[in-house]
């Protein structure tokens, strides 16, 4: 086990972006809706659009701005009707900030123990990869140098800021990326942490940690995708990589040590290519060696118009193929870097070329080309004359990057269970911060800050009514920073069996989810119906188990689900006359039991027959 | 601005905006730039730009600031030096303010006006690849400061840019009074032979969305490539970056305040459809590069006034206008060019205050609020009796065309020549047929 000070001394860095939309009727600059449900289609238009980077304050284009300009992308906003006007789509300035997502935003920052500031200053950060018409994303500092304590240790927390979140990315087809649009402007609270956390599993808790003070308040949203945690890491020697889109946060800590082992392998690498002197060559055109070339890739991108292109890895022989993490190479990181770029992917030495269909011929004809010697490896790419330029460019990139250490980059969690990530883009600079002139800026009230110290989330009051309601604690603290939380306090809030409820949403859910049924996707609406029914003695404990099987398969009433699967509790009179039929003599009560249950296990609480039988 | 206190203490302290300063504020200390102050935040708290690019606003009294270096000094934009390809066709670009004439500074958010044309080349490369383009910056002014001063100025500009052998020019300007100086220099622009072409921005071209750049492209290969020789504007035809139209100077309107698509063509179709690649549809009619030389008519009598006719309108007005020294008149009447007459308060009848208008020796144009459509005066009594008191009927003329065409007409003839001009087509203002597809275009 890796404690504290093996990450201190591998220089460890790590620090965590959470982004929580909050649940407000509206946008935060605009009267349009939040409550989007993505799997309802409404009527669409579509719109599209071209970006292109722009110098920051420093005079000059950041790496990553020109990175996604040069794709020269075009991108495809769908709008839908309902959901989203002009204020979205760039076509319209910004109406005045929705108070109520700002209130709660600054009752977070007290939560945090953080400065509120006297004037919030409007600003706008650059977006590059089309996320947002406008390229830009509306962004203020509501707050500084606050902080929270996790096991008796303090973790600062530098900045929390109100934003617009941004578009949701639907799909990308050739140049065009589309987006829909309808998630644009929904409120987000962004909350960053220092970026001292002291070990992986330390990250894991921060940021359970700050979710549940999140989710206490009640005013969040709840769903997949509502709340996202991004980390920040570099080990010495290293650099900075930050990785979003992850979906379980129970595997945080994980996914944290795999880069670590990821840039740990890579440093191998550069020294291996150090020592060995290497380089990497320029560009060539190799289309004409591939005329009427058997390789089925090539042929048919040829074909088509397409074009192959090379060039040559001094002293990089063996090391393209070296897997740096399960099924992770050097070269799938370098491909990922022309992928970006619209092309398949690259081929590279250490591969079986033969597997690809190439003749010897045509493998030799590369290598003189290219002057490729013994100790040496080279890459080919291959793909439309629009990008192929582009794509070679981002691997020579890659490659040369290989040799002098870990890229900076802006990575993506694969949530396949591997606790892998792929290459997304270069690590943004600072320098894409400019003021929102359309919005004025906001003054903060003494009344606001009474409101926000009354209505900050208190996470040991919290503790302390669960243990209350639940009379256990190891349930009490996992219900705490459980993404349940909100739905169980909706629920239980009429209920009798709070506790059932609890093991239900904490215990149950899960054992269904492993089971294949997809339990996340019964609304609030139905599991209410559900627990009331529970509660009014319609159901038994087990029908309950049995309703959600069948919620989980097919939306529709709990009363529906009764009356058709013959849920219905027998129970009073009734279950005393059903007894009655059963009672002879020469049984035991055993017996009777284990007869009456087997033919009406579902419908019979077990108590009550017990009682009966006495 | 500051407050007087805030910027006496800096004085004192020797901190001046931009400078990096520490800032101490209740047991932190932090980094940051003194930022100037907006107009429209509090004048006691002070902005910083932290390291991490955000700005900050804090109370001045709680603060203490100490300065640790000095200012970088003013922003400076990157520029690109322009290839000048000799196979390529020579076109002016004239800036003369609005938002696609401005950049942004990136620390403070204000706004100062494109002067150097290597900025322009940073920003948009497409244009080298088009044509040799040389910039000009005449003058700088927001769209709603403009008058017949700048327009007569712009005309000037553009004539001696033709006659100095450019191929076309492309006047960028900003867009709320954009149809009004199209119109303007599509009357002092006479015998146009290249093609003159208008455009701006809805969005400001500090963001990457911003439709300056592709609306620049479309007008530059406009007037490097196409055979049009008349004054039009170029916009983009959709919310889509994908093309634009060029619509007849005359015939265009803003119809809306914030989208990119704002100009649609009024009582015509576009002449043409241009992408950024250089992809162009001839749709309308239009007049083609011939033979002749521009000559400017420049004059323009301001002592013109455009007055809407409504439900209760006090026709006052026109008295008002008429005793302020106002020499034409255009109505923005309803419906066919009517105004009421006969109202149930007698008082409110326009016939009497346009009659002694015309009496007067004010000339009186009519035209419509519905914008589309013309008027006539033979439909209903109420117009006939208009028409019989003197007032020119302006056909399917736009309000603003029809006014600037007065106040040009007035300031180019006499009187007489004016009034029988103002109802016949000069440049385009008026179509004698107006086809099925000429409506919400």
């Amino acid at each position: 086990m890796r404690d504290e000070d093996y990450y201190k001394s591998i220089g460890f860095m790590c620090g965590l972006e959470l982004h929580q939309r909050l649940a407000v009727a509206k946008k935060l600059f605009c009267d349009c809706p939040t409550n989007i449900i993505p799997a309802i289609k409404e009527n669409e238009w579509s719109i599209e659009r071209q970006q292109r980077a722009i110098a920051g304050e420093l005079g000059t284009i950041d790496m990553s701005s020109g990175f996604e300009a040069q794709k020269g992308r075009s991108f495809v906003y769908k709008v839908a009707e309902g959901r989203s006007c002009l204020v979205e789509i760039d076509e319209e300035p910004p109406h005045s900030i929705n108070e109520e997502a700002l209130h709660i935003s600054l009752s977070f920052a007290k939560a945090l123990n953080m400065k509120i500031v006297d004037e919030i200053q409007p600003m706008r950060k650059g977006v590059v990869d089309g996320s947002d018409p406008s390229a830009f994303q509306r962004t203020f500092m509501i707050a500084f140098d606050g902080y929270t304590e996790i096991n008796g240790k303090r973790v600062e927390i530098p900045s929390i800021f109100l934003e617009e979140e941004s578009c949701r990315s639907d799909s990308a087809s050739g140049r065009k990326v589309i987006y829909s649009v309808d998630m644009l402007g929904v409120p987000l609270v962004e909350i960053d942490t220092w970026p001292y956390l002291r070990s992986p599993k330390e990250a894991k808790e921060v940021a359970m940690q700050i979710g549940t003070m999140m989710r206490i308040s009640g005013k969040v949203q709840r769903g997949i995708g509502s709340i996202r945690q991004d980390v920040n890491v570099s080990i010495k020697g290293g650099s900075r990589v930050e990785i979003k889109g992850m979906q379980e946060l129970e595997s945080m800590d994980l996914l944290i040590d795999n880069e670590i082992i990821r840039q740990q392998e890579l440093l191998k690498i550069r020294d291996e290519l150090v020592k060995r002197k290497a380089a990497v060559g320029e560009k060539a055109k190799l289309t004409q060696i591939f005329n009427g070339t058997k390789a089925k890739l090539v042929s048919n991108s040829i074909s088509k118009g397409g074009e192959v292109y090379g060039f040559k890895l001094s002293g990089f022989n063996g090391l393209l193929g070296r897997e740096i993490l399960p099924n992770r190479r050097l070269g799938t990181e370098i491909s990922e870097y022309a992928k970006s770029a619209g092309v398949g992917g690259i081929i590279h030495s250490d591969e079986s070329l033969a597997g690809y269909g190439f003749s010897q011929s045509e493998i030799d004809k590369v290598k003189k080309g290219l002057g490729v010697d013994d100790g040496d490896s080279f890459i080919i790419i291959v793909g439309e004359k629009e990008v192929i330029g582009t794509a070679i460019e981002f691997a020579i990139l890659r490659a040369k990057y290989a040799i002098s250490g870990v890229p900076p980059e802006t990575r993506g969690a694969i949530n396949d269970g591997t606790c892998s990530t792929r290459f997304l883009r270069p690590l943004p600079g600072g320098s894409r911060m400019y003021p929102e002139t359309d919005v004025k800026p906001i003054q903060i009230t003494e009344k606001m800050l009474a409101y926000a110290s009354n209505s900050a989330p208190n996470l040991a009051n919290e503790e302390k009514s669960l243990m209350l309601m639940l009379k256990d604690k190891v349930l009490a603290k996992r219900m705490l920073l459980s993404q349940k939380l909100g739905v169980f306090k909706e629920l239980s809030e009429r209920s009798q069996d709070p506790e059932f409820i609890a093991n239900i949403l904490l215990q149950k859910f899960t054992e269904l989810r492993r089971a294949g049924f997809e339990v996340e996707l019964i609304s609030t609406q139905r599991l209410s119906e559900l627990f009331s029914a529970y509660d009014k003695g319609e159901l038994t404990k087990q029908a309950v188990e049995e309703v959600l099987k069948k919620l989980s398969e097919k939306d529709q009433s709990v009363g529906s689900i009764i009356t058709k699967e013959g849920l219905s509790r027998i129970k009073g009179t009734e279950l005393k006359r059903l007894v009655e039929k059963h009672v002879s003599e020469g049984k035991s009560k055993a017996e009777l039991i284990k007869e009456i249950m087997s033919k009406h296990r579902l419908k019979i609480d077990g108590a009550e027959l017990n009682n009966i039988l006495k | 601005m500051y407050s007087k206190e805030i910027t006496k203490s800096l004085k004192e302290k020797g901190i001046s905006i931009g400078d990096l300063v520490k800032i101490e504020y209740d047991n932190v200390s932090m980094e940051g730039e003194l930022m100037p102050k907006t107009e429209t935040g509090s004048p006691e708290t002070v902005i910083i730009k932290l390291k991490s690019g955000y700005n900050i606003g804090i109370s001045f009294d709680k603060v203490r600031l100490t300065k640790i270096a000095d200012s970088h000094g003013p922003v400076k934009f990157p520029s690109a030096k322009l290839a000048q390809d000799k196979e390529l066709p020579k076109i002016t670009l004239l800036f003369t303010g609005g938002t696609i004439g401005s950049k942004v500074d990136y620390k403070t958010g204000g706004v100062h006006p494109l002067i150097k044309p290597e900025e322009l080349f940073y920003d948009v490369p497409e244009l080298s690849k088009i044509a040799r383009v040389d910039v000009k910056n005449p003058f700088s002014i927001f769209s709603e400061d403009m008058s017949h001063k700048e327009w007569a100025r712009i005309a000037e500009e553009v004539a001696k840019e033709l006659d100095n052998g450019a191929r076309g020019v492309v006047v960028a300007m900003g867009t709320d009074t954009m149809h009004y100086a199209a119109a303007a220099l599509s009357f002092m622009l006479e015998n146009l032979n290249a093609p003159v072409v208008i455009t701006g921005a809805q969005r400001s071209s500090d963001r990457g969305s911003s439709d300056a750049f592709m609306n620049l492209i479309c007008a530059v290969q406009i007037a490097a490539k196409s055979d049009i020789a008349e004054v039009g504007i170029c916009m983009h035809s959709s919310s889509s970056d994908d093309s634009c139209h060029f619509l007849r100077g005359t015939k265009a309107r803003k119809m809306h305040s914030t989208r990119r698509d704002a100009f649609r063509p009024i009582n015509s179709i576009p002449i043409a459809k241009i992408t950024h690649d250089g992809k162009l549809d001839y749709i309308g009619q239009y007049k083609k590069i011939g033979n002749g030389k521009v000559k400017t008519k420049n004059g323009y009598d301001s002592s013109v006034a455009l007055i809407k006719a409504y439900p209760g309108s006090d026709p006052g007005l026109i008295d008002f206008h008429v005793s302020a020294g106002c020499k034409g008149i255009i109505i923005e009447g309803t419906g066919l060019g009517h105004a009421p007459i006969s109202p149930s308060d007698e008082n409110k009848s326009w016939a009497g205050h346009i009659e002694k208008a015309v009496k007067k020796g004010v000339v009186v144009g009519m035209t419509s609020q519905t914008l589309y459509g013309r008027v006539n005066p033979n439909v209903y009594s109420t117009a006939r009796k208009i028409a019989s008191l003197g007032v020119v009927y302006c056909e399917d003329m736009t309000p603003e065309t029809a006014l600037v065409k007065l106040g040009w007409l007035l300031g180019n003839y006499d009187k007489k020549t004016a009034e029988e001009l103002l109802g016949k087509n000069i440049a385009g203002e008026i179509s004698q047929r107006n086809e099925l597809n000429e409506f919400l275009v």
